[in-house]
């Protein structure tokens, strides 16, 4: 379930009659060859998780120009920090979106810094329907939704708000009206249901 | 904080999204270091978020991939963290281990300077590993992935000149599916161009990297690992940051082992 990320099935360099490559070589055994220095591997995760953090980046920072900017440091720190990734703590899809939200979220935050910060109501709404661009990952995305509707709102709100609108948790209570605790509860109780429906460990 | 306030744990939803300042992280990371329970939490809130931020997937424009492999080919990796035993007591379970099970098992720093030495007669070795030195430490994990090929039941060496001069070592196993390449005696190339290595086969024509810079004539060892069934090795001069196919003609091919 690791390799799970969006992973895309469009890739010509791993089309059919390549026994000894298939395309859906598990992430961590890649990264461990791009720990080595491998760029033939670079190349397959690089094919898998460009798209994933693309979009959740766009999400995030809006922009395409910097969101593509982000993508591509964080693609390229993967390839610098290969060898630190560690199961141990999560599967590696995890710990490169978690990674690449970081950045991202650093890079609004820093901007927002030197403006005037202005309110993004438009995030607490999720729009799955960029079809035209989108990576056909139909299936993952489908449940994604389901599961994100099966949240309470306030649990949803509070989810969004934080994962693509960078707000802060108290922020996050600003915005929605109610008191910081309430929204800590809902963030960990809304994720704790989302992991379930997704069927994460 | 304090040590065990209730209310901290319940910040693991906040934290697992980033929507925490930079106070309340160090804070929170301060509790996980010591909360296994919580950094299981964590684990498991983060395959969440990041399942919802992968499920936005967009496709990124196709320039942006021959730039990032270009980048990638001219960046340094970070070596591993060692979470092995304190210093003192590596030199000799390093030892016991090369003398306790038997002369295949080559350590990666020597397998690295084995290969950096083409095989070095054991008098030439000393010095090798020597001038070797500061590179291996650095390069631990490389020397891991170089002594898993030398160790390989089925390791095979093959040498081919290169047309414009110098010649290319490569041993390979197809157990490991990898290959170290050397060479010796490349013309040195006008600033702008550099060697790229290939592999070839069913699988298509794939970058296997570029070389790096010759030391005192030598360049490599170098790891290339995903060799696929029917691969041969070729190598050209491509423009400095490396080409996504090769763009000119190959200046040595070398058949692997079928």
């Amino acid at each position: 379930m690791t390799d799970s990320q969006g992973r895309s099935r469009r890739d010509p360099a791993t089309e059919p009659g390549s026994a000894a490559e298939p395309a859906t070589a598990d992430l961590a055994a890649l990264l461990a060859r791009v720990a080595r220095g491998d760029q033939v591997a670079y190349e397959k995760v690089y094919d898998q998780l460009a798209g994933p953090v693309l979009g959740m980046v766009r999400r995030v920072v809006r922009d395409l120009a910097q969101s593509e900017e982000v993508m591509q440091e964080v693609l390229l720190e993967l390839w610098r920090t290969a060898s630190r990734f560690d199961r141990d703590k999560g599967s590696a899809g995890s710990w490169v979106m978690t990674i690449a939200h970081r950045r991202a979220i650093d890079r609004v935050r820093s901007e927002q810094k030197s403006a005037e910060r202005e309110l993004r109501a438009a995030s607490a709404q999720i729009d799955y329907d960029e079809v035209t661009e989108a990576v056909e990952a139909t299936l993952d995305r489908e449940r994604v939704r389901r599961c994100m509707g099966s949240l309470t709102e306030l649990q949803r709100e509070s989810v969004t708000l934080a994962y693509y609108g960078s707000y802060t948790y108290d922020e996050v209570a600003g915005l929605l009206g109610v008191a910081t605790g309430t929204v800590k509860t809902r963030m960990r109780d809304g994720l704790i249901r989302l992991r379930d429906c997704l069927g994460v460990e | 904080m304090r040590r065990g306030r209730p209310e901290l744990h319940t910040l693991a939803g906040a934290y697992a999204l980033d929507a925490v300042s930079d106070e309340d992280r160090a804070r929170f990371e301060r509790h996980l270091a010591r909360c296994d329970s919580c950094a299981q939490e964590i684990r498991g809130l983060r395959e969440a978020t990041a399942r919802i931020g992968a499920s936005a997937a967009l496709r990124p424009r196709a320039e942006l991939k021959e730039q990032a492999l270009r980048a990638a080919a001219r960046t340094r990796q970070l070596p591993p963290v060692r979470r092995d035993a304190p210093a003192a007591g590596r030199g000799r379970r390093g030892l016991r281990a090369v003398s306790g099970r038997g002369s295949r098992l080559w350590s990666p720093r020597l397998a690295t300077a084995l290969a950096a030495g083409f095989l070095v007669v054991a008098a030439g070795m000393g010095a090798a590993m020597i001038g070797a030195q500061h590179r291996l430490d650095a390069d631990q994990l490389r020397g891991h992935a170089i002594a898993a090929v030398l160790n390989a039941a089925d390791v095979t060496m093959l040498t081919a000149t290169v047309t414009t001069g110098g010649t290319a070592t490569v041993l390979e196993s197809r157990r490991e599916r990898s290959l170290v390449f050397t060479a010796a005696g490349l013309r040195s190339l006008p600033a702008g161009a550099s060697y790229q290595l290939w592999l070839m086969g069913p699988e298509g024509t794939r970058s296997a990297g570029m070389l790096p810079p010759s030391r005192a004539g030598m360049i490599g060892p170098m790891v290339v690992s995903g060799l696929a069934a029917g691969d041969d090795v070729g190598l050209t001069v491509e423009p400095a940051g490396g080409a996504a196919r090769p763009t000119s003609a190959m200046i040595m091919k070398l058949g692997l082992s079928p």
